[in-house]
C-alpha cells in the first residue's frame, strides 16, 4: 500500500515502503534544496528508525547537512526550519493514519508544507532519478542538537504568541492525551510554558498507540473518562505529529474535531483581521465566526499543500481543516497542535466561560463523515459518474464534487492519503446530513 | 577498452567508490539480503573512521531495520575487535563499514557470520543469492524492532587481549612504543591497550576522524612519520596500524620499517618457540615462513588469498594451527579470535620483544630474509584469467605451478604469483626472491611474458 503525490509518499510499511524508496524520495528532496541543510524529526511510530536512518544516508549522500531533532512534533521542527534557515524539513510521521503507516511530508525553508509547484518539483526529480551522489568530500555532516536547542526557542515564541499571564491565572487543569506520539516528552514543557496543571495520558513515546491516532471522538474514550474523573476544565487529543488536536469539553462531551478551528478562530481574528483558508471539507462553522469579524474567507483542496499555497497568496491570517488542524502565520504557516490548544485555553481564560458555553455559542450543524474503498485507478473515474448523482444542482469540483443547498453541504473526494472515497455532509438536521451521504454510498457501491 | 568496474561485490564483501558505485540504495539493498539470509535477530554495525562510514551504515540500519533485525550500532570500531564482539555477544551477524587500506573516497561492506567470522565462499553465495533475487523478507510494521546503542563495543576485544597478553614479563619492560592509526578505527584503542601493557606511548594520528594522514597501505614508503618519531624519542619500536586495524606494520628502534612481510615471521617464530602447531598462510606470503616451519618442525599450509580462506584452514588445521595470516601485516592470533588483529600482533611482538631481551633490529636480523616486490597492472579478473592461462602453458615445465589462486610458480631460489584482486580491478604480480636483484629480475621476466601474452588475447 503506497501513495506518492506531490504532498509526499505515504504508505504502510513493507514490501513497497522500503528503505530504498525512502532513499529515492530523501534523494528527490536533497536535490530540490540543493545541498542546503536539513532538519529532520520523526514521532514515535516503531518504523521511524528506518525511515530516519534511510533519510539520513540519503541526505548526507546528496551533499546536505543533516539536522536531526530525534522524536520532535511536526510544528516543532517547522518553526526550528525557519529559527536556522535551514533548506528545508523531512518530517518522518503518517500524522493521524494507524500504527501500520508511516510517511516522508517534505517542509519547505518557510517552514510550511511544500506547495502543490514546489510538490511536483521534487515528484519530477525522484521520477528523474538522477539523484546527487557526493564524493566522499563533498558528504553533508550529520548533528543531534541538544533539545533545549530547538524546544526553547519554541516555546519561549508560543508564550509571547499568546496570552499566557491569563492563562497562568487560571490555573486550569487539562488532560491531554499525546497516543504516545511526538508530543509525549514535551507536555511537561508546554504545560510549565502557559502555567496550567497538566494530566498527560498516554505520554511514553513508545509508538504503541493505545488508540488510532486521529484526534476525533470515536478515540477519545480515555480522555473524556480521565477529564470526568479529576473534574478537569479541557481534555485534549492529539495526532501522532502534534499536527491536530480534538477537544473534551469539561462536560465530558467529546467534541467534534471540527470544533477546534472555529472556536479559535475569534482568537486569531481579533489580534488582526484578514483572510481566513479552509478546505471544502470543512463545517459551516467557519463562515459564521470570519462572517462576524468581517473576514472573507476561501476554500481549497484538502491537505496543507493546498491550504498552504492559499495562504501565502492571500496573505491570510488563518488557517484550518475540519480535522482539527488550524494554523497561525503570524505564529507560524503551520498546523500547530499546541499553538491550538495554547488558543483555546487563551480563550476560556480571557472569556471567563467554560469550554461547553464557548462551543455553545457556535453554530451547531451535523456533518457525516464516511469513506469507502475504491481501486486508485478509478477513484476520478467513479467521481465523474457520480455528478448524475448531484443533477441540476451547482456544482464545485475544485476538490472532488461539492454542492450546497440553504441548510448545508455534500461533498465527495478522493482520500489525499488512501484509495478511499471520502464522503462528507453537513446539515442543520442531522437525518438531512445521513440521507445526503447515504444516497452517494449507494450510488458508490452499484458504481464499483 | 572496456570500462574498469568501479564496484565490486565478492567474497570480500562489497566496495566501490562513494559518489559513483557505492550509493546508500546499493547498502541498504544488501544488507536486506545479509537480514533476510541471517533471519532476523542482532546485527552489529560498525565502521572504520572514514568520512563516508556514517553515509553507509545509516543506510546499513535502515536495510538490516526493515526485514525485521535489530541493529546494534557499535560506531567505530576497530575490524578485530567487531570481529570479536560478534561471536562474544552471540549476534546473529554483523555488517562492517570499511574499505579496509584502500584510499579515502573507496568504502565497502564487509559481511560477518554468528562466530565471528567473514562468510565463507558457499555462505556468500547463498546470500547474494538472496541480494540477485531481491527475495527480502520484508518484516510486517507491528514487528519492527529499534536500533540499539553499543558504547563500550570496545572493551569486551581489549579484556581478552589483556587476558593473554598482560603477563609482568611485558608490562616489566616498560616498553617505550610510537603507534601510528592513521586516524583510523585503531585508535583511540591502541594507545590505550599498549599504556594497559606498561608501554610509554607516543602517539600519532591517533584521532578516529578518517582523515588519512598518509596512505592507508601501512607499507614502507607511507610511513616516515613513525620512524622519524621511533628516533626522536628513542622508542624501542614504532607499530602502525592500516584503516581498520586488521594489519600491522612494524619499525625497528632505529627507525627502519622492517617490511610488513616480517610482521607473521616474527609473531610466528614468537609463538612457535612457546608452543608447537601449524602455520596456516595464504600464497603469497613471504618464504620465510616455510624456514620458521621447517626450523620449528611444524606443517605450513597454505591457502588461496582472503583472509576467511586463511581463517577457514587454520580452524580445520592437523596439527592444529597456533599462528597464522597473511604477507600483509596480518597475523591471526586463534587464542584471541580467527582474525587478522593488529593488537594481537602487537601483544605477540612486545612477548617476543621482552623474553629476547634484544632490539626489534637484532630480532629482526636473525630472521630469514627474502625480498618480495609487488606490483598491479590495470586489468579486469576476466582478462586476467585469460593472461593466465597463456602464462601457465609457458611455466608448466619451468617451475612448480599451483592455479590454486592465479598462477604461482615456485623455482629453487623464487617464485612468482600473478592473480585478479578481489577489490580492486586490477591484476597483482608479485615476485620473491633471496635477493633484491633476484626479485627485480624474476618481475621483470614475468613482465615482459605478461607484455608478450597480452598482445594474444
Amino acid at each position: 500500500m503506497l501513495k506518492i503525490g506531490i504532498s509526499g509518499v505515504r504508505g504502510i510499511v513493507g514490501p513497497s515502503m522500503t528503505p530504498t524508496l525512502v532513499m529515492d524520495f530523501a534523494s528527490a528532496f536533497g536535490a530540490f534544496v540543493d545541498r542546503k541543510p536539513v532538519v529532520l524529526a520523526r514521532d514515535t511510530r516503531v518504523h521511524g528508525p528506518m525511515l530516519r536512518a534511510a533519510c539520513v544516508s540519503a541526505l548526507l549522500s546528496s551533499g546536505c547537512d543533516v539536522i536531526d531533532l530525534g522524536i520532535c512534533p511536526s510544528p516543532i521542527l517547522q518553526k526550528t526550519v525557519r529559527r536556522v534557515k535551514a533548506g528545508g524539513g523531512l518530517a518522518v510521521t503518517a500524522g493521524h493514519n494507524d500504527i501500520q503507516w508511516n510517511a516522508l511530508t517534505f517542509i519547505g525553508p518557510d517552514g510550511a508544507s511544500l506547495n502543490p509547484f514546489q510538490g511536483q518539483e521534487v515528484l519530477d526529480l525522484y521520477h528523474l532519478r538522477d539523484f546527487e551522489k557526493a564524493a566522499t568530500d563533498g558528504l553533508g555532516r550529520l548533528s543531534t542538537p541538544p533539545e533545549s536547542s530547538f524546544i526553547d526557542p519554541y516555546f519561549d515564541d508560543l508564550r509571547a504568541f499568546v496570552d499566557a499571564d491569563s492563562v497562568r491565572q487560571a490555573r486550569f487543569k487539562v488532560v491531554i492525551d499525546a497516543c504516545a506520539g511526538a508530543a509525549a516528552p514535551y507536555l511537561r514543557r508546554f504545560a510549565e510554558a502557559l502555567g496550567f496543571d497538566l494530566i498527560p495520558i498516554n505520554d511514553e513515546p513508545n509508538g504503541f498507540f493505545p488508540h488510532d491516532p486521529e484526534p476525533r471522538p470515536r478515540n477519545a474514550a480515555q480522555t473524556v473518562s480521565v477529564v470526568r474523573a479529576i473534574g478537569a476544565e479541557a481534555g485534549f487529543l492529539l495526532s501522532s505529529d502534534a499536527g491536530r488536536v480534538s477537544l473534551v469539553s469539561e462536560t465530558t462531551e467529546a467534541l467534534s474535531e471540527e470544533f477546534t478551528f472555529p472556536l479559535i478562530a475569534d482568537a486569531i481574528l481579533s489580534r488582526r483581521c484578514g483572510p481566513v483558508i479552509t478546505t471544502y471539507s470543512t463545517s459551516r462553522m467557519i463562515e459564521d465566526v470570519a462572517r462576524a469579524h468581517h473576514c472573507p474567507l476561501s476554500r481549497t483542496r484538502v491537505g496543507p499543500a493546498h491550504v498552504f499555497l492559499a495562504v501565502g497568496q492571500d496573505d491570510a491570517v488563518l488557517a484550518g481543516e475540519g480535522s482539527g488542524a488550524v494554523a497561525a502565520p503570524a505564529f507560524q504557516p503551520a498546523f500547530d497542535a499546541f499553538l491550538s490548544m495554547a488558543l483555546v485555553l487563551e480563550t476560556m481564560a480571557r472569556s471567563g466561560k467554560r469550554l461547553s458555553a464557548l462551543v455553545g455559542q457556535l453554530p451547531r450543524y451535523h456533518i457525516v463523515k464516511e469513506k469507502i474503498y475504491c481501486p486508485a485507478s478509478r477513484l476520478h473515474g467513479v467521481i465523474g459518474g457520480l455528478a448524475k448523482a448531484f443533477h441540476g444542482r451547482d456544482i464545485d469540483t475544485g476538490d472532488g464534487l461539492r454542492a450546497e443547498d440553504k441548510d448545508g453541504w455534500v461533498q465527495v473526494r478522493a482520500s489525499g492519503t488512501e484509495p478511499m472515497l471520502r464522503i462528507i455532509a453537513e446539515d442543520k438536521s442531522r437525518d438531512r446530513a445521513r440521507a445526503k451521504v447515504d444516497k452517494i454510498l449507494q450510488t458508490v457501491e452499484q458504481m464499483i | 577498452m572496456k570500462k574498469n568496474a568501479t564496484l565490486k561485490i565478492s567474497i570480500s564483501g562489497a566496495r566501490g567508490i562513494v559518489g559513483e558505485s557505492l550509493t546508500p540504495q546499493l547498502a541498504a539493498t544488501l544488507a536486506q539480503a545479509f537480514g533476510t539470509y541471517v533471519g532476523g535477530g542482532p546485527v552489529l554495525v560498525g565502521r572504520d573512521a572514514r568520512p563516508s562510514g556514517i553515509m553507509l551504515s545509516e543506510a546499513v540500519t535502515a536495510g538490516l531495520l526493515s526485514v525485521g533485525c535489530r541493529p546494534v550500532d557499535v560506531g567505530i570500531l576497530p575490524i578485530p575487535s567487531f570481529l570479536f564482539l560478534t561471536k562474544a555477544t552471540k549476534s546473529a551477524g554483523g555488517i562492517a563499514v570499511t574499505a579496509s587500506h584502500n584510499p579515502k573516497q573507496w568504502n565497502g561492506l564487509k559481511f560477518i557470520s554468528r562466530n565471528g567470522l567473514y562468510l565463507n565462499p558457499l555462505q556468500t553465495e547463498e546470500y547474494l543469492d538472496i541480494y540477485h533475487q531481491a527475495a527480502f523478507d520484508f518484516t510486517p510494521p507491528a514487528k519492527y524492532k529499534n536500533v540499539q546503542v553499543r558504547a563500550d563495543a570496545g572493551e569486551a576485544h581489549l579484556r581478552r587481549l589483556l587476558d593473554r597478553f598482560g603477563s609482568a614479563a611485558v608490562k616489566r619492560r616498560g616498553f617505550k612504543v610510537a603507534i601510528d592509526c592513521n586516524n583510523g578505527a585503531g585508535a583511540p584503542l591502541a594507545p590505550r591497550f599498549l599504556r594497559e601493557l606498561g608501554c610509554e606511548v607516543v602517539p600519532l594520528y591517533c584521532e578516529p576522524n578518517g582523515e588519512f594522514a598518509h596512505d592507508p597501505e601501512p607499507t614502507p614508503e607511507n610511513i616516515p612519520d613513525v620512524c622519524a618519531a621511533v628516533k626522536s624519542t628513542g622508542a624501542d619500536i614504532g607499530f602502525v596500524q592500516d584503516a581498520d586495524a586488521d594489519r600491522l606494520a612494524v619499525v625497528d628502534e632505529k627507525g627502519r620499517p622492517i617490511g610488513e612481510e616480517l610482521t607473521l615471521v616474527l609473531a610466528a617464530r614468537h609463538v612457535l618457540s612457546r608452543r608447537k602447531g601449524s602455520i596456516v598462510c595464504n600464497l603469497s606470503s613471504t618464504r620465510a615462513l616455510d624456514d620458521i616451519a621447517r626450523a620449528c618442525g611444524v606443517k605450513l599450509f597454505r591457502t588461496k588469498i582472503g583472509e576467511i580462506n586463511v581463517v577457514e584452514k587454520l580452524l580445520s588445521a592437523k596439527p592444529k594451527a597456533v599462528i597464522g595470516g597473511e604477507g600483509n601485516g596480518g597475523v591471526i592470533d586463534p587464542e584471541i579470535h580467527p582474525c587478522r588483529d593488529s593488537f594481537a600482533a602487537m601483544g605477540l611482538i612486545l612477548e617476543a620483544l621482552a623474553a629476547g631481551r634484544r632490539p626489534v633490529s637484532t630480532l629482526v636480523s636473525s630472521l630469514p630474509r627474502y625480498v618480495l616486490i609487488k606490483d598491479r597492472i590495470e586489468g579486469s579478473a576476466e582478462r586476467a584469467h585469460r593472461l593466465i592461462a597463456l602464462l601457465k602453458k609457458r611455466y608448466e615445465k619451468a617451475g612448480s605451478v599451483s592455479l590454486l589462486d592465479g598462477l604461482k610458480v615456485d623455482f629453487p631460489d623464487h617464485w612468482i604469483h600473478i592473480r585478479p584482486s578481489n577489490t580492486e580491478p586490477i591484476i597483482r604480480i608479485l615476485a620473491e626472491a633471496k635477493t633484491a636483484a633476484g626479485a627485480r629480475k624474476a618481475l621483470a621476466t614475468l613482465k615482459s611474458e605478461i607484455a608478450v601474452n597480452l598482445k594474444k588475447l
